[in-house]
């Protein structure tokens, strides 16, 4: 069972930068060694062909990302397990025009990743609600006071049983 | 003499003055666009098959541009076109006040593609602004990085976002008679890129499952890797510093550099023979497809890749260093090339903000460039940036573009006038593998899996959206080889221990200090206007080919390079009615100059604690 963490974010963007920030902060923590690390926030084509590269290497692929989608608490952490599903060739072609020409955006990487099938099955994503994307190298305290909990559910996600997490976003707390 | 509007003659020493006897010799009035719009109302309403027909947002393009037309779908025309940047760029406003080294990184933000281009000419701007040299290996490694961005650039361009408006997936749906006929066609270049006929060549032009589209991806990585070799990293290197580069070249990266490189000599070959055919069927198969996006041949551009012995950053002889480069720089008018002086092409540009969402400022501070030519109020060096968020209003404002003009003309910017200038211009240094004939580029491409290959790319009689593409194609040809030019020369610099790749410097902390960085986006012309007072940027000004072909109507009533292109195109796609029009024959003008709107991203949003980092759509249904 080998298992990728991702970061995806902008840096410098405060609490858009949670993914690759806190893939820094992971990474110094003990992890067995079939769990890689990687920050895939430099475009999701460029992530694309880096997959392709190891074709079927990983059976379980974490992403962490700062997403702001609206209508959610700022810092509240949302978990789920995401299901393989393209949209219609015209929006993947819409997200194909945006990797390349430099918007990173975790949703556009999941969608990119599926249709030049890259994914392996087991995909667990886990967003944080921004409540700043200003410019800046820090979060904001919504976002800081969530932090404490992602490395106990990164874990959970990279290493427990994929059946615990849900299809459909919901709001996540540290796993019983 | 090239100037035919503004008031500046030449004396016989060839320098610039203004002419005796003009009294206010920048003023203007501004043609009011009240008749124009009222009439198209009166249209609009009186006949049922006059329409407004909006692209909000222009898919497959860089970033936020929306399109409003008005066509009589009678007739097949566009009997107006509006050209909308949806959302403010703030660079200008977001470097004020800060070191001018900030400039370098920041600056790179404004694009997701042409972040080294910018890194680049923000450091072209330090140079010249306070007097740093690079040494040649520095000069020689900036021009492979920037030609290796074109070519990340290139096939993205001509696969991924035009590309499929020549695919068989649109072509069958808008115009199914060109479709059948392309089945029927042979194919002229099939010996070269190996389709029989154009129909296999139009399906593989499919997007997401054509395989030229899935090529170029697959090329945009050849590029990526061969500027990162050199850079460290893509799209925003932090590798680009005022008098040169900040890495460690050695002949190992060459060699690596090379190895990717090489991929591109039979791309080139392939590319160019897939636009011919594409160009030449569409125009046999109706020769109305000359006028898709066609406009007069007003082109402007920089030039690019500096000859590593003649670039001194200077601005008093940039004219002459200008000349020394790979790709000439200069301006077209109406297919005439005007002038190829550096200074000329900056003094000649001024930006107009009567139809932009911006205030008029009022100040003039430089009167005269450094070198003592006469300089516009509404010229870079003396614009400033200031916002002014309103309601879109085609009579009055509409878009966060401004209007940027040559000589108060209305001129296009693009990849493709690298190829025409630097033809036409016949002032090309010598080089291993380009020549510039007066009305042709003759590119040899050396053997790699196919034969060896003299590519000739001809300056054409007509000037649209096919010859845009055609040239673009015919650029990676021609990048391609100006690196591979530039390695040769990097590898006898190593060999003869010429090793350093930047000069050290300091950034002056009193008095004032001015300079540009004159260079091109993988798109086109682009220049970065710096004033430094005291060691901080007191104003920055960044003029980019989008600002350019996107801009909207001038103070003068001539309306911007994608609005008259969009004007000059015939409705030539099958349709029943309203319901079923697609526009593709207006997309093609729109997308043959590569839009690229990403340098409105990455907005901050004045009294919120957000930043913009994608764009928005604009509904401009409502728009008066």
């Amino acid at each position: 069972m080998r298992i990728l963490i991702a970061g995806v974010g902008y840096y410098n963007l405060r609490d858009l930068s949670l993914g690759p920030l806190m893939l820094q902060q992971l990474q110094k923590l003990d992890w067995p060694a079939h769990v890689e690390f990687d920050d895939f926030s430099f475009g999701p084509i460029a992530v694309m062909q880096r997959m392709e590269d190891r074709p079927g290497f990983f059976d379980r692929v974490v992403f962490l990302a700062g997403v702001g989608r609206g209508g959610r608490e700022p810092g509240s952490i949302y978990c789920y397990r995401w299901k393989s599903a393209c949209p219609s060739n015209e929006e993947v072609q819409q997200c194909v025009t945006e990797g390349v020409t430099g918007v990173v955006s975790l949703d556009n990487l999941l969608v990119i990743g599926e249709y030049f099938k890259v994914w392996p099955a087991e995909i667990v994503v886990i967003e944080v609600e921004p409540s700043s994307e200003e410019w800046g190298d820090d979060y904001s305290e919504p976002v800081q006071a969530a932090v404490p909990v992602l490395p106990g559910l990164v874990r959970q996600a990279a290493l427990g049983p994929l059946h615990r997490f849900h299809d459909s976003p919901y709001v996540a707390t540290l796993l019983d | 003499m090239c100037f035919k509007n503004l008031p500046i003659e030449f004396d016989s020493q060839g320098k610039a003055q203004l002419k005796e006897g003009v009294s206010n010799p920048y003023t203007y009035q501004v043609k009011s666009l009240h008749a124009e719009e009222d009439q198209l109302r009166t249209l609009l309403a009186k006949n049922g098959h006059i329409k407004s027909v909006d692209f909000d947002p222009v898919t497959r393009v860089a970033g936020a541009l929306a399109f409003h037309t008005v066509a009589d779908l009678k007739e097949g025309k566009i009997l107006s076109a509006n050209s909308m940047a949806t959302l403010f760029r703030g660079y200008e406003v977001i470097l004020k006040g800060r070191d001018p080294r900030d400039a370098i990184f920041i600056s790179s933000r404004a694009c997701g593609v042409c972040g080294g281009v910018h890194a680049t000419v923000a450091a072209h701007a330090m140079e010249m602004a306070f007097d740093i040299k690079p040494p040649p290996l520095g000069i020689v490694v900036r021009n492979m990085m920037l030609a290796l961005e074109y070519l990340y650039d290139h096939p993205l361009h001509l696969f991924l976002l035009a590309g499929p408006d020549y695919s068989q997936a649109i072509v069958e749906q808008s115009n199914p008679e060109i479709m059948e006929k392309a089945w029927r066609t042979p194919a002229p270049g099939a010996n070269i890129h190996g389709y029989a006929n154009m129909g296999k060549l139009m399906e593989d032009m499919n997007p997401l499952t054509g395989s030229l589209y899935l090529e170029a991806l697959h090329m945009t990585r050849v590029a990526r890797e061969a500027y990162v070799l050199l850079g460290a990293k893509y799209p925003h290197p932090e590798t680009i510093v005022p008098g040169g580069v900040s890495v460690t070249i050695t002949l190992q990266t060459f060699n690596e550099v090379y190895a990717r490189l090489i991929k591109f000599f039979d791309y080139s070959k392939k590319a160019a023979a897939i636009w011919d055919d594409l160009t030449n069927f569409f125009y046999d198969a109706n020769s109305r497809y000359q006028e898709v996006g066609s406009r007069p041949m007003n082109i402007i551009d920089t030039g690019v890749w500096d000859d590593p012995y003649a670039y001194d950053a200077s601005y008093k002889n940039c004219n002459e260093w200008g000349e020394r480069r790979w790709a000439t720089p200069g301006v077209i008018i109406q297919g005439d090339l005007v002038t190829t002086r550096l200074q000329d092409i900056n003094i000649g540009v001024e930006e107009f903000v009567d139809h932009s969402f911006y205030e008029q400022w009022n100040s003039h501070r430089f009167k005269t460039d450094p070198a003592g030519n006469p300089l516009s109020p509404y010229h870079a060096w003396n614009k400033e940036t200031i916002p002014k968020p309103q309601g879109q209003n085609w009579k009055e404002r509409y878009t966060w573009d401004t209007a940027p003009r040559w000589d108060r003309m209305s001129v296009e910017a693009g990849a493709y006038a690298r190829l025409l200038i630097t033809a036409m211009a016949k002032k090309l240094p010598h080089n291993r593998f380009i020549e510039s004939t007066g009305t042709s580029l003759k590119i040899q491409l050396p053997r790699a899996t196919k034969p060896a290959l003299e590519l000739e790319w001809h300056v054409p009689k007509t000037w649209n959206a096919f010859e845009r593409n055609r040239a673009r194609a015919y650029a990676i040809g021609y990048t391609a080889m100006v690196c591979m030019d530039n390695w040769q020369h990097g590898m006898d610099m190593l060999k003869s221990g010429e090793t350093a790749v930047s000069t050290k410097f300091e950034i002056p902390k009193k008095g004032t200090h001015i300079g540009a960085g004159f260079w091109g986006a993988g798109r086109g012309f682009l220049t970065h206007h710096l004033v430094a007072d005291n060691g901080v940027i007191s104003n920055y000004q960044i003029n980019t080919p989008s600002t350019i072909n996107a801009s909207p109507r001038d103070p003068f009533g001539t309306p911007g390079p994608y609005e008259q292109a969009v004007m000059n195109t015939p409705i030539l796609e099958k349709y029943s009615g309203p319901e079923n029009f697609k526009g593709i024959d207006v997309l093609r003008a729109i997308r043959s100059f590569d839009p690229c709107m990403p340098c409105t991203t990455h907005i901050h949003v004045d009294g919120s604690d957000r930043v913009v980092s994608r764009e928005v759509n604009t509904c401009a249904c409502g728009v008066d």
